[in-house]
């Protein structure tokens, strides 16, 4: 056990540092300067980086993706595009796609000349992903998808989607999907933004009716759908890890110099004894965060899968996140419900979940969507319950029969 | 960066396990709450023979010459045992003060026979007003020809009623200054406290002007703080862990039970109620290993933010460990409240640890005082 970094990792470390000083944009005011950026980083080495070299990543050591997204986050670096294509759809057509699907596609995910995003949760199914009922309808040389999907992240601007839907609805309801690779621009797809409770749209809701899919756009065999959702493994897994509580770490300076400046009954919130307990918690729970994301990238390093183990990482983070939130707002009173016109010393100068400029208003209010995306709280309770724990299932009804 | 234990860190925590699973059971445990010294001579002999209370101290001392993170793997298969003896009181609080504050002569004296388990030693931390910050110490050592004379009163010393010497602070004319003192000394009356853990120990220390000679000083007088510090700093992690074990145990208890419990027709453990009260229960039993073992390496590499991450460590582990051993009885249902059913041998050891070397509140305070600290 050694927590030091290696001299390696600190020297990469300084690199990046470096490069980011002389390369950074200070702002990017639309998404073709966040492409411009997202290709520096990318021709710099710095994007994709997990990915294999002969698909045009760098096949670097999760640590050294760490690295690169806690020196982004420390330096308040914008946050590069297609996030979504890089961390998911990639390494999806990496490990399931054909030949020729990897040819036409991986290249242009990395340089986000194509944009992509995930077709994958529905009105009626979103903890109950497998429930999906937009049909994709075989025609032989091609299928014919109707439905809706939701909860798209950034949909408005994706080129391509990753598409799960259901082949064959006489089989029980795992069995029966299968995964597309989409176009967005065609007639018979409708992108409309879904407004969030940040009153911004990072989301949207698709329809699909009639529209088409070529059969070389099929991801592995049909009915393999549900598996292959299931098995992708990204390559930028640990890449948020340190990160991310880098951007609480800055978060919390902010909220004590905050604290320092605002007063109660005529004294600092500082000077209060019951902030201060609350404040002394919250840091405490950041730094023990912390010291799981370097328990996490160790396991990287080794080699190893952090498997359901990620289900108590993103459990812990995602619920500390919401305390941590609703202590910024307690500290800042009615400051930290502006979403305009805050005095620049009440004001979050880091960068959003999304990587846009936040208010902390924002941060508060996006704090809500942590234990709801990417599987519930109770949902990573389930899996941690189930597969961790080897707690028996509960008894479910829909393992049997088909989705009519 | 390496947060993984190394092959010989795993053999040590093995060996420690198989040693206290196959002799401090739960029914040694409750034989030693009957027993009027409260351990077992033969199992203390074990562990001086395994190395175990020599394991911080350096080789020419008698010791292994290991580091906090083996130390806190010890103790945390002690929590998980609920073993009843003076190992953290000798090694932890005597041991350690004795190697962080004393001169050449006070190891030679005390490191070996404490690491061959000759000799018991602990330390008197706390007076009557609770208070950890070492300033609050009432007690007053002045001199008397060539030594001193000590007076005062402590609390909570544990396992002073077989200690052959005690750790404590008092106040000089130069400051908070440290001594050992014999607690069999004339003049030194023990009273048992007595709490709700079976497996633990402690009394209340008179001193009324006991006689110690002048090397009974340890370092120099006035010169108290740091060490004080340092040694908090250790025990409140040793403690952590000695806690993270404990709420180990009620977890792996909680999981064998809900598994084999049944209720309407089905195993408890498929009712979500049940297993999302299981799933937290994990989830905090993971945070409190990575807080334990980030502070404990932290300061045996002496890394610049050891001492937040040792109060980190115990105002966490304090709260968590009493939510999952709590959580565990709350499962269990009745039976986790029976005397006779085990679980409330490690729900009062983590429970008995919670305020000692700081509660969660002492630390939190702490941890912002180093935000706002000039």
């Amino acid at each position: 056990m050694d927590l030091n970094y290696t001299a390696e990792d600190v020297a990469f470390r300084k690199q990046v540092r470096t490069w980011l000083e002389q390369n950074m944009p200070r702002h990017i005011r639309n998404l073709d300067e966040r492409k411009a950026w997202h290709r520096r980083l990318y021709e710099a080495g710095y994007l994709g980086m997990g990915w294999p070299k002969e698909y045009g990543g760098q096949g670097a050591r999760p640590m050294e993706q760490a690295i690169v997204a806690d020196e982004m986050a420390r330096a308040g670096a914008p946050a590069p595009t297609n996030s979504l294509g890089v961390g998911i759809v990639g390494p999806t057509i990496v490990v399931h796609g054909s030949e020729a699907q990897k040819r036409r596609y991986l290249r242009k995910i990395l340089t986000a000349e194509e944009m992509w995003c995930q077709l994958y949760s529905e009105p009626n199914a979103g903890s109950d992903l497998a429930a999906l009922r937009t049909a994709a309808e075989d025609r032989g040389d091609h299928f014919v998808v109707n439905g809706q999907k939701i909860w798209t992240s950034g949909g408005a601007v994706a080129d391509w989607g990753l598409l799960l839907a259901r082949t064959d609805p006489s089989v029980p309801k795992h069995k029966g999907i299968s995964c597309f690779l989409i176009d967005m621009h065609q007639p018979g797809v409708d992108v409309r933004p879904l407004k969030q409770i940040t009153g911004s749209s990072e989301f949207c809701e698709v329809f699909m009716t009639n529209a088409r899919v070529e059969r070389e756009n099929l991801i592995g065999r049909l009915g393999e759908g549900w598996g292959i959702a299931q098995t992708t493994l990204g390559y930028e897994r640990g890449g948020r890890a340190l990160a991310r509580i880098t951007t609480y770490a800055s978060q919390y300076k902010m909220l004590m110099d905050a604290a320092r400046r605002l007063k109660r009954n005529g004294r600092p919130i500082l000077d209060d004894a019951v902030t201060r307990q609350k404040l002394g918690r919250i840091w405490a729970e950041l730094e023990v965060e912390r010291y799981g994301a370097l328990r996490t990238l160790t396991m990287l390093e080794r080699g190893e899968h952090p498997g359901a183990g990620g289900s108590l990482t993103k459990l812990s983070y995602s619920e500390f996140e919401k305390r941590f939130m609703e202590l910024a707002e307690e500290i800042l009173g009615p400051y930290g419900q502006l979403t305009d016109g805050a005095p620049p010393e009440f004001r979050l100068e880091v960068d959003t979940a999304v990587g846009d400029h936040g208010t902390w208003a924002y941060a508060f209010l996006w704090s809500r969507a942590g234990t709801i995306y990417a599987g519930s709280s109770e949902i990573q309770k389930n899996v941690i319950g189930e597969r961790i724990l080897g707690l028996p299932k509960e008894t479910r009804a829909d393992r049997v029969g088909g989705i009519r | 960066m390496n947060f993984s234990f190394s092959e010989d860190q795993v053999l040590l925590r093995n060996s420690v396990r198989a040693a206290l699973d196959e002799q401090c059971t739960p029914a040694h445990v409750r034989a030693m709450a009957e027993d009027p010294r409260g351990y077992s001579e033969a199992l203390w002999g074990e562990m001086a023979k395994l190395g175990w209370l020599g394991l911080p101290f350096a080789e020419e001392q008698g010791g292994a010459g290991l580091g906090l993170v083996e130390l806190a793997l010890v103790l945390e298969e002690m929590g998980r045992a609920a073993y009843p003896g003076p190992y953290f009181a000798s090694v932890v609080l005597g041991g350690l003060g004795i190697q962080l504050g004393g001169s050449p002569a006070q190891k030679e004296k005390w490191l070996p026979a404490i690491a061959s388990g000759q000799a018991r030693a602990s330390a008197a931390l706390l007076e009557d007003t609770l208070d950890w910050d070492p300033t609050s110490t009432a007690a007053t050592a002045t001199r008397a020809g060539d030594g001193w004379r000590l007076t005062g009163l402590k609390r909570f010393v544990p396992w002073a009623h077989v200690a052959d010497v005690v750790l404590m602070p008092a106040r000089t004319p130069e400051g908070l200054s440290l001594f050992l003192v014999d607690p069999r000394a004339a003049g030194v009356t023990l009273t048992p406290m007595v709490g709700i853990d079976l497996s633990n120990r402690w009394s209340e220390m008179r001193l009324d002007g006991v006689a110690v000679p002048a090397d009974a000083l340890v370092g120099r007088a006035g010169d108290a703080q740091g060490v004080l510090d340092a040694l908090l700093r250790r025990a409140a992690v040793g403690a952590s862990a000695e806690m993270l074990g404990a709420a180990r145990r009620c977890l792996d208890m909680s999981v064998a039970y809900v598994k084999v419990r049944e209720q309407f027709g089905q195993l408890i453990g498929s009712f979500q109620a049940i297993r999302h009260r299981c799933a937290e229960m994990l989830m905090e039993v993971e945070n409190c290993h990575s807080a334990v073992y980030y502070a404990a390496w932290a300061l045996t590499a002496g890394a610049g933010d050891a001492p937040a991450a040792a109060s980190i460590c115990k105002s966490y582990v304090s709260e968590a460990a009493r939510k999952v051993c709590g959580d565990a009885i709350q499962v269990h249902g009745g039976i986790g409240f029976t005397w006779e059913y085990d679980l409330h041998l490690y729900f009062k050891r983590a429970k008995a640890l919670e305020p000692l070397y700081g509660d969660a509140a002492h630390h939190r305070e702490q941890i912002v005082r180093g935000f706002t600290a000039p």
